[in-house]
């Protein structure tokens, strides 16, 4: 008997299941393709051709006429770290990260835990509230924040008149307006992460707080023991993914500062913008949004490292 | 769940079908239906002179204006002469976004509006058709029709014609006219030295919280008061520079305000409520603060009024507004620049301004009567015959983001006004090597 | 929760969760009444809060300069596509989570690394390719890039990653194919998080902005985001018409949310498994 003949055999006899599941190792790749085909087209590549754009001086003039472009290796990069806005950028995003990413982690947990403990009509009305902030469109969000901020005509500092209080300088004081911007990022993210909380909430089997009832732990007890352990996989996602967003912060700081007051609110995304594309000095852009990436990239490397043992 | 979703995305499009009909009653034809003109109280404008010269086709045509009211124009356009127009309109905030994949792409408009601000990048991009041989076979664009401020020789980009002109916009001292005469001042500042007393007055005399408001992101400002006091700040080989004596006289003009507590710190402050409020009762602005100031507060009518810009050596101000151009790829040049000419006869700039209140760029337009006899118009009429472009070079837009960065680091940062400026002269002479 | 806790600590907690709720919806709320008043008031000083006299100025505007049924059919074609995309990326979530393959977590790795670049880097090199599909200027056009998200695909396979091995194994071992328990297993169990994906995914077609904008050639495949930025002027800003563009423009997705979101709270359960 040839081993080949050995082999069909042996695999003649097997089990319907074990032939199924063998063929069932292509399974995964179908079911993942299309939608890692579409994400590798246009979410790598783009990447990819930033890398190599960012060792060019492209700009506009090159977009229209390959001639224009030059190699200039690592000149775009030299210029990034000389530049001492980029280290201020660097800086301010810091900054927003450790005000906003702990911040709505802890609130919207809190807030979906909160919501989750009854399933009354009043209950399920306040959950629409708190989704608002997450479905308003940034136009609308920076008219109104912005209005609700003004130092001179805004609504905050005519009510702070009222009780006889000096007015704030909400988003023109150095220093206050970083809290300012980071708030209205945090009163927008919260949202989103509440319903994904009280969905994930849902897969808490109800046993297990009766099983604790009656062993007489109390509700905070049951919240800590139970609710937040068992929640590991959402918070984990909402962690990374709000570290991701935060370490990109863009939206509010350009609506309503555009980065001011002198750079005291820029986050490098918005330095990014304001620096190279704005300018359409793509070269530079691309250059600036490949270190940005790389600092995302190891940051969210090592939280999965610190995760594997949950195999989460 | 699937048919409560099916339920709600069915509402929505019910919804949709009922509030489109709504609009579709009130919406302007569509543009290549060559549908009849609006009606619109000024005569039609002719087309070009030679009916043979009609060939047909169609263009197409991006802008940031209004499509409607600009639709109304190309309507016109196509029952003279056959040609139809697609309009295609573009948030303003977007332009760029527009314009860098249309030049990666080459897939482009005929005839595209080219915000003043902008062109710069459009030329530098290589985009637009060099006008320049074209213009002897069409008369109505030729350089003499416009202002002089917009002259070829003033437009011109490395010795071509990229643009021409199509409608104009300035800045001129607006100022409350209730206010001043609380603080004993019975007509508006015409010079530097009486647009700084006069500021002083208000706010010694209690009138208002400050003399003026001076725009911590406008570009235009400083350049004013350069020219004003006598210079330029493009230099012989067509280069930006601020390192004249003229512009460090308009330098401490500026800050000068600063300095003495006449203008409001806060980079939040807004124009126009500045002015509504009182707060600021003279600002160096536009016609569209006009606009706003008879739609948000026409309790204010007749208490305000405007004037061509205090003087030093001259009352220079500055013209922005929007060109017209031509993409270097079309296919349809002649028809487009059948188009331009349109846009550019007189009785077009002033059926444009109508609708819009956008001004023309045409004198003969501007010396219209329609257009002298409202007093604020004049006044702009006015300013126009003495104002200039903002300088079109490749990275202009740079330049002034580092210019008022300096100015504004100075002013309320306090750093020294000497070596900040010379830094700013090395950085915009190192950025147009 | 179970009954044997009196209802004081239910009060307390409703007596916060109502206090953050009002907070959060406060701007919100300055935006419809806002959207309400006539702009004079709009941009008054000392502010109004309710309006002294309601004036629909700012939504007869709205309807009379939008081409509101043509940007209303766009959306809502990009919002169907877009849920194309949702189930590609449920069906990819899922694998995620619950196979072993090769080069899993490498391709994982570089889902996430999608969520890590700027949008701008994206633009002219996505812009090309769609150019070089022949996509431009089409609906589906704009729809692709964004019909898969990384952050989707994420969120459905942390949550598919919570469904009992067990349960998968015994359908297999009864001779299910993978497909089949995709669909009447594993997709019932996800109820919850489909029904977020599924809003998710609505509210980003519906506010689809920056695609549109830029692959869209001919005005008439703009969708509604779009032609709300048209009615932005250069230099002037008009409240009422501001917040009417945008208050109707939440409205269907607070419905959305509102009909959907007993799903998300199904009070489901996977007890028994254990």
């Amino acid at each position: 008997m040839t081993t080949r003949s050995a082999v069909a055999a042996y695999r003649e006899g097997e089990p319907p299941a074990r032939r199924r599941r063998r063929r069932a190792n292509v399974t995964p790749y179908l079911f993942v393709g299309p939608a890692f085909l579409a994400l590798m087209v246009f979410g790598v590549l783009p990447i990819v051709v930033a890398a190599v754009v960012s060792l060019t001086n492209l700009d506009i003039s090159g977009l229209a006429n390959r001639a224009n472009i030059h190699f200039v290796g690592l000149d775009n990069y030299a210029r990034l770290f000389a530049d001492g806005a980029f280290w201020v950028a660097l800086g301010n995003t810091i900054t927003f990260v450790a005000i906003g990413v702990p911040s709505i982690i802890v609130v919207s947990l809190a807030a979906a835990i909160g919501l989750n403990q009854s399933d009354s009509r009043f209950f399920h009305a306040l959950r629409t509230f708190y989704f608002l902030p997450a479905i308003t469109a940034i136009v609308a969000i920076s008219l109104i924040w912005g209005y609700l901020y003004n130092s001179q005509f805004g609504l905050l500092n005519y009510l702070l008149s009222l009780g006889g209080l000096p007015p704030v300088g909400w988003l023109t004081d150095p220093f206050i307006a970083k809290l300012s911007v980071a708030f209205v990022g945090i009163w927008r993210a919260t949202g989103l992460d509440i319903v994904i909380f009280l969905a994930a909430l849902q897969s808490i089997p109800r046993d297990y707080y009766e099983a604790a009832a009656i062993d007489g732990a109390g509700d905070i007890r049951r919240i800590f023991s139970i609710t937040i352990p068992l929640l590991r996989f959402a918070i984990f996602f909402v962690t990374i993914t709000t570290l991701i967003n935060w370490m990109q912060f863009f939206d509010e700081p350009y609506v309503l500062t555009a980065g001011g007051p002198i750079h005291a609110t820029t986050s490098i995304s918005l330095y990014i913008f304001q620096e190279g594309f704005q300018f359409n000095q793509f070269g530079f852009a691309s250059a600036a949004s490949l270190v940005l990436f790389v600092i995302i990239v190891s940051v969210t490397a090592a939280q999965l490292r610190l995760r594997r043992s949950s195999d989460v | 769940m699937n048919r409560r979703i099916t339920t709600a995305i069915t509402a929505v499009a019910a919804l949709g079908l009922v509030v489109s009909a709504c609009s579709t009653a009130a919406a302007s034809p569509t543009p290549s239906s060559g549908a009849s003109p609006s009606a619109v109280a000024s005569a039609a404008p002719s087309a070009s002179a030679a009916p043979s010269a009609s060939v047909g086709g169609s263009i197409t045509v991006w802008t940031m204006e209004d499509s409607k009211a600009f639709t109304t124009l190309a309507s016109q356009f196509t029952s003279a002469t056959g040609i139809q127009v697609q309009v295609d309109q573009i948030p303003w905030a977007n332009v760029n976004d527009k314009l860098t994949t249309a030049v990666a792409s080459g897939n482009g408009p005929d005839v595209v509006q080219t915000g003043l601000t902008l062109l710069p990048a459009f030329e530098s991009a290589g985009a637009l058709l060099d006008l320049g041989p074209q213009l002897a076979a069409h008369p109505g664009l030729a350089s003499a029709n416009f202002l002089d401020g917009l002259s070829s020789d003033k437009l011109s980009w490395n010795g071509k014609i990229l643009s021409v002109p199509w409608i104009a916009d300035t800045r001129v001292l607006f100022y409350r006219t209730d206010i001043l005469a609380k603080a004993g001042i019975t007509a508006p500042p015409t010079t530097w030295t009486e647009f700084h007393a006069d500021a002083a007055k208000l706010v010694a005399s209690g009138s208002s919280k400050y003399g003026l408001y001076i725009p911590q992101w406008d570009q235009a400002l400083p350049l004013e008061f350069a020219w004003e006091a006598g210079g330029n700040v493009v230099d012989s080989n067509g280069k930006v520079t601020f390192d004249t004596p003229a512009f460090r006289t308009a330098a401490d003009f500026y800050l000068s305000f600063y300095k003495d507590k006449l203008v409001p710190t806060a980079s939040d402050f807004d124009q126009l409520q500045g002015f509504i409020s009182g707060a600021a009762p003279m600002v160096i602005s536009g016609p569209y603060l006009a606009g706003s100031i008879k739609q948000q507060a026409p309790q204010l009518d007749g208490k305000w009024s405007v004037a061509v810009l205090p003087k030093d050596l001259s009352s220079t101000s500055s013209l922005q507004g929007s060109n017209m151009a031509v993409w270097s790829t079309s296919k349809n040049v002649d028809a487009s620049l059948k188009f331009l000419e349109y846009l550019d006869q007189p009785a077009t700039q002033l059926q444009w301004y109508k609708l819009t209140g956008e001004l023309p760029t045409v004198k003969a337009a501007l010396a219209d009567s329609s257009m002298t006899s409202d007093p604020l118009v004049n006044v702009y009429g006015q300013q126009l015959q003495d104002a200039n472009l903002l300088p079109l070079v490749a990275n202009w837009n740079q330049i002034a983001t580092d210019l008022l960065n300096s100015l504004n680091s100075i002013a309320l940062q306090g750093a020294d006004e000497t070596t900040t400026l010379s830094k700013l002269n090395e950085t915009v002479a190192g950025l147009q090597k | 929760m179970s009954s044997r806790r009196p209802s004081l600590g239910l009060a307390v907690v409703g007596v916060l969760l109502t206090a953050g709720a009002l907070a959060t919806a406060f701007p919100f709320v300055w935006m419809i009444t806002t959207s309400l008043k006539p702009e004079q008031e709009s941009v008054a000083y000392p502010p109004t809060l309710l309006p002294t006299t309601i004036s629909l100025d700012g939504y007869i505007a709205l309807f009379r300069d939008l081409d509101f049924g043509t940007y209303l059919m766009n959306t809502i074609v990009v919002v169907l596509i877009g849920f194309v995309g949702m189930l590609l990326v449920a069906m990819a979530g899922y694998a995620f989570a619950k196979f072993r393959f090769r080069g899993r977590d490498r391709m994982f790795l570089l889902v996430l690394a999608t969520m890590m670049i700027p949008i701008q880097v994206t633009m002219i090199p996505t812009y090309l390719i769609l150019n070089s599909l022949k996509l431009t200027n089409t609906l589906l056009g704009i729809a692709l890039p964004t019909l898969v998200s990384a952050f989707n695909l994420f969120l459905f396979r942390q949550f598919m990653s919570t469904i009992p091995d067990d349960l998968l194994e015994a359908a297999r071992l009864d001779g299910a194919s993978e497909w089949r328990i995709l669909r009447t297993i594993v997709l019932p169990l996800s109820r919850p998080i489909l029904a977020v994906q599924g809003v998710l995914t609505f509210i980003a077609g519906w506010n689809s902005f920056l695609w549109p904008l830029i692959v869209a050639n001919d005005q008439n495949k703009y969708t509604l985001s779009v032609g709300v930025a048209l009615l932005n002027k250069q230099l002037t800003i008009d409240p009422p018409l501001q917040m009417a563009a945008a208050s109707v423009m939440v409205i269907p997705l607070v419905l959305v949310f509102v009909v959907v979101q007993r799903h998300i709270v199904a009070g489901f359960t996977m007890s028994g498994l254990k």
